[in-house]
């Protein structure tokens, strides 16, 4: 029983940080009708970004997350003015394959930058841990688990009240509207994909904390954040954080019961029942 | 190809003819590496043209057929390697494990669009590695070792043979009412349900066919190089690969994927002897810049970029930004 909690609770943690890694697919998605196959690629750039700051500049790396998604936000920014636009209106298709082009170059990029070496952002407080009833928290996860979940609100405080969060949904809704309202849907959907990206870049400094890292850790963490993102739908920033957890919990019960190798099945495995069985999202809106 | 015309048809048709033999008759005049070179350019052609028949002409990008070439190669190794069976007996098996996976998958992610179908299909292609693994009976993780055959000339004539099957296949498929269907899948599936097309049924076909020459390159790849594991042959990057191709030379056409195969094959072994660093990074150029310049891909920009020039480059930016 005690095992089972343990599992649970660390599902839980895992699931967080899955979700915070979702919500900027999300976010990308449900406002450009990108699905956007860089995703994972832009995680793993928050996480050497995050690393480099650490071990090069000795900043701690929960001070160093706001820095990573500043430099993230200004790539997705850059991304998005320059090469997404120009092919936004295309076949979906397109826009798709475009991102997976994106995918490649910065994977190489990285690997040619920082080399293909596994490498891990281990703090001293790494190791530290609280234990309640028998149940082992570790620091760094729960740090990074209440990081998750307060993002979270605050991007959905910030879409719901902010000017530019409220014009971002706009654009999402009805562009032509939008535009007439004076939304300027270039700067919009590249202030979007750019907090897509900046989300990518807290959470890849979190995943490097509690993971090791390498510059081809991006195709799988896109693919478990489009999981995530069908299971929660496009519609609202907390039906990801049930997706994340959900996919947290189901992945550590695998690794326990079933075996460490069959976690990716597993939750592959749910993408394509969820997909065959309900395809708008178990809690999403119809595509 | 245009009908009407007689004599510039049977004009073209000969030329066809004369590039294939001069193709077939290279083992004799080359040296080794080019065969070598030839064998992979003309397997990733025929991946290509399967991936043609399924995302070109119904429309359906697919992230799974690198899952029908590791069927096929392990279709190959499962009989030659474990059960001691001809290679013609392994092709069967990997013909007969590409298409029923096809048909059966078919029957469950065809019925998703977009987005849904390609990650859907990715998500599968992810976790074959992971479940072929697992199987004692394909070797498990290290895989499998084949007898060694050491005719590389007879691999080159297999492998154009099947690109020749492959094409012409496309050829008939781009006249028949079959295919005529799928374009109408592509172009609007309401519409062509309402029109009487069978839609689940076009779409499963055109889906085992495809696997059937992907299969079928899987096979020939698996004997010629002596040994596959799961990681090698369930390969993503495959996918990828002949998506790149296919599009870049024309996807929806006849010989625009073998185009793209040829030329894109080329550079990238051009470009990984000379500078290195840039040739892994290619594939994701090629992928940005098509998309954006020449989102119809080489067969297109022939036909009308003698009469638009440049314009033609613009033309598609415009159509396409925001």
């Amino acid at each position: 029983m005690a095992l089972l909690a343990q599992i649970v609770v660390s599902g839980v943690l895992l699931g967080g940080l899955y979700a915070l890694m979702a919500l900027g697919l999300a976010l990308v998605w449900g406002v450009l009708n990108i699905v956007n196959l860089s995703h994972g690629a832009l995680i793993m750039l928050g996480a050497y970004a995050t690393y480099f700051l650490f071990t090069g500049a000795h900043v701690d790396p929960f001070a160093a997350l706001p820095l990573a998604a500043a430099a993230l936000f200004a790539a997705g920014y850059l991304i998005q003015r320059g090469i997404l636009n120009l092919v936004i209106r295309g076949p979906m298709f397109n826009t798709l394959l475009i991102t997976f082009g994106i995918e490649v170059i910065l994977t190489y990029l990285a690997q040619l930058w920082f080399s293909a070496d596994y490498r891990a952002i281990n703090p001293r407080y790494a190791g530290s841990s609280y234990t309640f009833g028998g149940v082992t928290v570790p620091l760094v996860q729960a740090l990074g688990f209440a990081i998750a979940i307060g993002l979270t609100a605050a991007m959905w405080l910030f879409l719901l009240h902010s000017r530019t969060g409220r014009g971002i949904r706009a654009a999402a809704q009805n562009l032509v509207a939008a535009r007439l309202y004076g939304v300027d849907p270039k700067r919009i959907y590249a202030l979007t994909f750019g907090l897509g990206a900046a989300l990518a870049g807290v959470a890849g400094g979190l995943y490097g904390t509690v993971s090791q890292i390498n510059p081809y850790i991006g195709g799988p963490l896109t693919a478990k954040s489009f999981v995530i993102a069908i299971i929660g739908g496009l519609d609202n920033p907390f039906g990801v954080v049930v997706g994340g957890l959900f996919l947290g919990i189901v992945e550590s019960l695998t690794a326990l019961y079933v075996g460490p190798t069959y976690r990716d099945v597993a939750s592959f495995g749910i993408l394509v029942l969820v997909l065959v069985a309900r395809p708008s999202g178990l809690l999403g809106r119809t595509a | 190809m245009r009908a009407g015309n007689p004599a510039r048809s049977a004009a073209r048709w000969i030329a066809l003819a004369a590039v294939v033999a001069l193709l077939a008759a290279l083992p004799w005049c080359g040296n080794a590496v080019l065969v070598q070179f030839g064998i992979s350019a003309l397997l990733l052609a025929t991946l290509a043209q399967g991936w043609n028949i399924i995302g070109g002409y119904a429309g359906y990008p697919s992230f799974g057929n690198s899952v029908f070439y590791g069927l096929g190669a392990y279709g190959v190794a499962i009989a030659m390697a474990q059960y001691q069976l001809p290679f013609w007996v392994g092709m069967l098996l990997a013909l007969g494990l590409g298409v029923a996976f096809a048909g059966l998958l078919g029957l469950a992610v065809l019925r998703l669009r977009g987005h849904y179908f390609a990650i859907c299909t990715l998500g599968l292609a992810l976790v074959m590695t992971a479940i072929v693994s697992n199987l004692p009976l394909a070797g498990g993780n290290i895989g499998l070792v084949l007898p060694l055959l050491g005719n590389a000339a007879l691999f080159y004539e297999l492998a154009l043979g099947l690109l020749v099957l492959a094409t012409l296949t496309v050829f008939w498929l781009a006249r028949s009412r079959f295919g005529l269907g799928l374009i109408a899948i592509r172009e609007n599936e309401e519409g062509a349900a309402v029109m009487g097309v069978n839609t689940t049924l076009y779409k499963v076909l055109a889906f085992m066919l495809s696997a059937a020459f992907t299969a079928l390159a899987g096979g020939i790849y698996a004997y010629y190089i002596t040994y596959i594991d799961p990681a090698g042959v369930f390969d993503l990057a495959l996918n990828v690969k002949m998506i790149i191709m296919a599009v870049f030379g024309g996807p929806g056409s006849v010989l625009g994927p073998v185009l793209g195969a040829f030329i894109l094959s080329v550079i990238s072994e051009i470009l990984a002897t000379k500078v290195t660093s840039v040739a892994s990074m290619f594939f994701g150029i090629v992928i940005v810049v098509a998309v954006v310049f020449m989102p119809r891909g080489i067969s297109h920009l022939v036909a009308h970029v003698r009469q638009a020039g440049w314009r033609y480059f613009v033309d598609n930016v415009r159509a396409h930004r925001l």
